[in-house]
C-alpha cells in the first residue's frame, strides 16, 4: 500500500515541473560549488606542499651557526587542506593555515568565533555542504509543502481516506516518494563528489576520504529525512498548502539564517571564551611564575639572563625556560580550547530543535574541517616546535656549556640541522573522525525521532475536510 | 448495515444535525431529501468520520465508526458530490491508483478497461488527463473505484447532480443492480424524480432533523412532491 502510493506520488511529480525546476537550480549549484571546490583545492594543495618542503629546505641550509639562532628561525607548519574541504571547507576560511614554530612561543591558533557563521553571508564561498544545509530543506519544503494540504483543499484527501486507507500509510508513501525524487536528484550528485574527493585525496588516503564522505552523505540523509517529516507533518497539520507554505518557510528561515547567529551568540554567553588580550595576559602570567620558580631553585634568582646565569650555564638555562613553558601553556591552550569545543557542542546540542546546527557539526567534522581537526593539527605542529627546541637546546648542552666564556663562539652545521626530521603531519583517520562526531550523529538522529513524532501526530489528527 | 442511532451534531449553536435515527439494511436504498443545509451532507460525513458526532453513535456493519474509522470504511463506497481526481494523470491511472488503494493490490489492466466500460467511458477518454474530463467524467471514474471495491454499502452524496439525464439513469440502474446484490446504500438528492425511480425508502429532512420517512412504494410521484414542498413550507 505504502509503495503504491509512492509510486503514485511520483508518477504524479514526474509531470510536474517543481522537481524540474527546483532540482535543476539545486543540482547545477552543486556541480558548479564542487568544480570551484576542486579547483581551489588542487590549487591550494600545491603551494602548500611545495611551501612545506622549501621550508625545510631553508632550514637545512642554514649556515654554521649558533644553534639557538637556528631555533630562533625555526620552521613553518603548513596545514594540509583535508581532502573533503572540497565538499564542505567548515572553518577553514576563518583560520590560518600556517603556524610558525619559532624559539619560546607556542604559534598561536587564528580562530574567529568562526564554525558559528553560515546562514546567507556565506552564500560568497558557495559549497556543497551550504548548498545541503541551506538549500536542501528549502528543496524538500517545495516539493512537500502541499503533500496533504492541497489534497484537503480540492478533496482528494478525504475520497482517499474513504477507501479505508490509514493516514499513516499516506504519510509512509507520502514520505518514501520525497524521499525517492530527492535520491534521484542527488545520488548523481554524491557519485561525482565522491569520485572527485577521492581523485583530489593525497596518495593512499583515498580510501579515508571515501569513507569519510560515505559518512558524511549519511549524515546529510538524517538531515533532509527531518525535513521530509517536517514538510508533511506541516502539511498535514495546516489548513491550507498556502498556511503550510508560509509556516514551512518561516521555520526554514529560523533554521538557516536565525538560528546559527543566536546559538553563537548563546554559546559564547553560557562558555565565555576570553579575549585575545585576557588569554595573553594570562599566559604571560603564567609563563612568568613558573619560570620564576623554576630560576629561583637552579640560579636563585627570577631575573632572566642576568649576571647570576653563568654563561656555562646557558644551554641549561634555554632548556629550563622552554620546558617550564610546555606545560603552561599545555594548560592554558588546553582551558582555551576547551571552551571552544563546549562552545561548538552547545551549538550541536540545539540541533536537536535546529537541525541545521547538528548537520553542520557533523558535516564538518567528517570533512576533517573542524576545530576538533584543527587542534588535532595545532597540537602535532607544537610538538614538532618542541623537538626542534629540544634538539636545538641539547646539543648546547653538550657541546657549548662546555666552552664557559665562549659559548657564544659555538657554531653547529648541518649535522645537527638535519636531525630535525620534516613536518609530516596526517590527518586523522575516518573512523577516528566519526568517533568523535557520534555526538552530533545521534543529535541528527534524535532530531529526526522528534520530526517524525511530530509527523505522525499531525496526520493522525488531520482533519479530512 | 448502516446505522444512526440519536445522531446528533451541532456547529457552534447551530445544530446541523438532530437525533437522527435511521436504519438501512443490506438491499435498501434509502434517499435523504432536503433543502439547501438541511444536514445531508453532514451526515453523510459522520458516516465516514469525517467529522465528530456531538451525541449518538454511527454504525457500519454494526461497527462504531469512531472506534475503528478505517476498519468500517473497508466496507462502504463514497462519492461526493465533486470528485476531484489527479489531473496530470489519465483517467486509467486515477482509477488504478485509487482502485489499488481500496482493494490494497493492483487490478490487472483488462479489468480496469472493464470498469471504464461498466461506467460508459470509452478507450480514447482513459488514456486522457483527467485534467480535460468534465465534471461527470470525473464522477464516472469515482463510480468506477466504487464499483472496483465490491462495497457493501455505499455512501452517496447527490452523486447524479453533474450527470446528463442519460448517464443519471444509468447510474440509476447500477443502484439498483447492487442493491439486488445486498448493498446498503444511503443517498441524498435535490432530485425528486430520482429519489421516487430510484429509492425502496425516502427520507425528508429540515433543519437538521428527518421529518418524514417512508416507503418509496408506499407513495406517487405527485404526492411526494405534494408532501416535500409541504414540509419545506411549513
Ligand atoms: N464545517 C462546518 N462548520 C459550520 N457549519 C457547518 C459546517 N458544515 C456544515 N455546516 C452547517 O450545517 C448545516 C447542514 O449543512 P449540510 O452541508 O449538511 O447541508 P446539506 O443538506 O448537505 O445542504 P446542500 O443541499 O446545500 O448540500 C448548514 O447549516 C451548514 O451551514
Ligand atoms: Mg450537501
Amino acid at each position: 500500500m505504502i509503495a503504491l502510493i509512492a509510486r503514485k506520488d511520483l508518477l504524479e511529480r514526474g509531470r510536474d515541473g517543481r522537481l524540474y525546476w527546483a532540482g535543476s537550480v539545486v543540482l547545477v549549484l552543486l556541480f558548479i560549488a564542487l568544480a570551484v571546490g576542486y579547483g581551489r583545492q588542487s590549487e591550494v594543495r600545491a603551494e602548500q606542499k611545495a611551501a612545506q618542503a622549501l621550508d625545510y629546505k631553508d632550514w637545512l641550509s642554514q649556515d654554521q651557526r649558533h644553534p639557538h639562532d637556528a631555533a630562533h628561525q625555526g620552521m613553518h607548519a603548513f596545514k594540509p587542506e583535508a581532502a573533503l574541504a572540497i565538499v564542505d571547507p567548515g572553518i577553514t576560511p576563518y583560520i590560518g593555515g600556517t603556524l610558525w614554530l619559532q624559539a619560546h612561543r607556542q604559534s598561536e591558533v587564528k580562530f574567529r568565533p568562526a564554525q558559528d557563521a553560515t546562514g546567507l553571508q556565506r552564500f560568497g564561498d558557495l559549497s556543497v555542504g551550504w548548498i545541503m544545509q541551506v538549500l536542501g530543506p528549502l528543496l524538500v519544503i517545495v516539493l512537500g509543502f502541499n503533500a496533504f494540504a492541497a489534497e484537503r483543499e480540492n478533496g482528494i484527501l478525504r475520497q482517499t481516506l474513504s477507501l479505508g486507507v490509514s493516514p499513516l500509510q499516506l504519510l509512509w508513501g507520502k514520505a518514501l516518494a520525497l524521499a525517492a525524487s530527492l535520491a534521484a536528484l542527488l545520488t548523481p550528485a554524491a557519485l561525482a563528489a565522491a569520485v572527485v574527493v577521492t581523485l583530489g585525496a593525497d596518495a593512499g588516503e583515498g580510501l579515508d576520504a571515501l569513507q569519510r564522505f560515505a559518512a558524511l552523505a549519511l549524515g546529510y540523509a538524517l538531515y533532509l529525512a527531518i525535513f521530509i517529516f517536517l514538510a508533511l507533518g506541516v502539511s498535514a497539520a495546516s489548513s491550507t498548502s498556502r498556511v503550510a507554505l508560509t509556516v514551512l518557510l518561516a521555520l526554514w528561515i529560523g533554521n538557516a539564517v536565525i538560528a546559527p547567529r543566536v546559538m553563537s551568540e548563546l554559546s559564547r554567553h553560557w562558555h565565555p571564551s576570553p579575549t585575545k588580550l585576557e588569554f595573553s595576559k594570562a599566559l604571560s602570567a603564567g609563563l612568568k611564575s613558573e619560570a620564576d620558580r623554576a630560576w629561583q631553585m637552579a640560579f636563585g634568582t627570577t631575573e632572566r639572563w642576568g649576571r647570576d646565569v653563568p654563561l656555562n650555564k646557558w644551554g641549561y638555562a634555554l632548556q629550563l625556560d622552554d620546558q617550564t613553558g610546555y606545560a603552561v601553556y599545555d594548560r592554558l591552550y588546553g582551558q582555551l580550547w576547551d571552551t571552544y569545543e563546549r562552545q561548538q557542542a552547545l551549538q550541536a546540542w540545539s540541533g536537536l530543535v535546529l537541525p541545521v546546527l547538528a548537520v553542520r557539526a557533523f558535516s564538518m567534522g567528517m570533512a576533517g574541517t573542524d576545530f576538533v581537526h584543527h587542534r588535532d593539527f595545532t597540537t602535532a605542529a607544537e610538538t614538532h616546535r618542541r623537538t626542534i627546541q629540544d634538539i636545538m637546546s641539547r646539543d648546547l648542552v653538550a657541546n657549548a656549556d662546555p666552552l664557559g666564556n665562549q659559548h657564544f663562539a659555538y657554531q653547529a652545521g648541518p649535522e645537527l640541522w638535519s636531525q630535525v626530521k620534516p613536518f609530516d603531519y596526517h590527518p586523522p583517520a575516518a573512523i577516528w573522525a566519526l568517533r568523535r562526531s557520534l555526538m552530533s550523529l545521534s543529535i541528527l538522529g534524535g532530531s529526526l525521532l522528534l520530526t517524525l513524532a511530530f509527523a505522525y501526530a499531525a496526520v493522525v489528527r488531520q482533519r479530512a475536510l | 448495515m448502516l446505522r444512526a442511532i440519536g445522531l446528533t451534531k451541532t456547529f457552534g449553536a447551530q445544530t446541523a444535525l438532530d437525533r437522527l435515527d435511521l436504519d438501512i439494511r443490506p438491499g435498501e436504498i434509502y434517499c435523504l431529501l432536503g433543502a439547501n443545509g438541511a444536514g445531508k451532507t453532514t451526515t453523510i460525513n459522520l458516516f465516514l468520520n469525517f467529522i465528530a458526532p456531538s451525541a449518538g453513535e454511527v454504525q457500519i456493519d454494526g461497527i462504531d465508526v469512531t472506534r475503528d474509522p478505517v476498519a468500517t470504511k473497508q466496507h462502504v463506497a463514497y462519492i461526493p458530490e465533486q470528485v476531484m481526481l489527479y489531473g496530470v494523470l489519465s483517467g486509467l491511472e486515477n482509477l488504478d491508483y485509487f482502485s489499488s488503494l481500496a482493494l490494497g493490490k493492483r487490478l490487472p489492466r483488462e479489468r480496469l478497461l472493464q470498469l471504464m466500460d461498466e461506467v460508459s467511458l470509452d478507450a480514447g477518454a482513459a488514456h486522457k488527463r483527467v485534467s480535460a474530463y468534465s465534471k461527470g467524467m470525473r464522477q464516472k471514474i469515482w463510480i468506477a473505484v466504487a464499483l472496483a471495491k465490491q462495497a457493501k454499502a455505499y455512501l452517496l452524496d447527490e452523486p447524479t447532480s453533474g450527470l446528463d439525464p442519460q448517464a443519471a439513469s444509468e447510474f440509476s440502474s447500477l443502484l439498483k443492480r447492487a442493491s439486488e446484490g445486498g448493498v446498503a446504500v444511503l443517498t441524498t438528492t435535490h432530485d425528486l424524480f430520482h429519489a421516487k425511480q430510484t429509492a425502496t425508502r425516502i427520507g425528508i429532512m429540515k433543519k437538521g432533523r428527518l421529518v418524514e420517512s417512508l416507503d418509496s412504494a408506499q407513495i406517487g410521484q405527485t404526492d411526494l412532491q405534494a408532501l416535500y414542498l409541504q414540509h419545506m413550507r411549513d
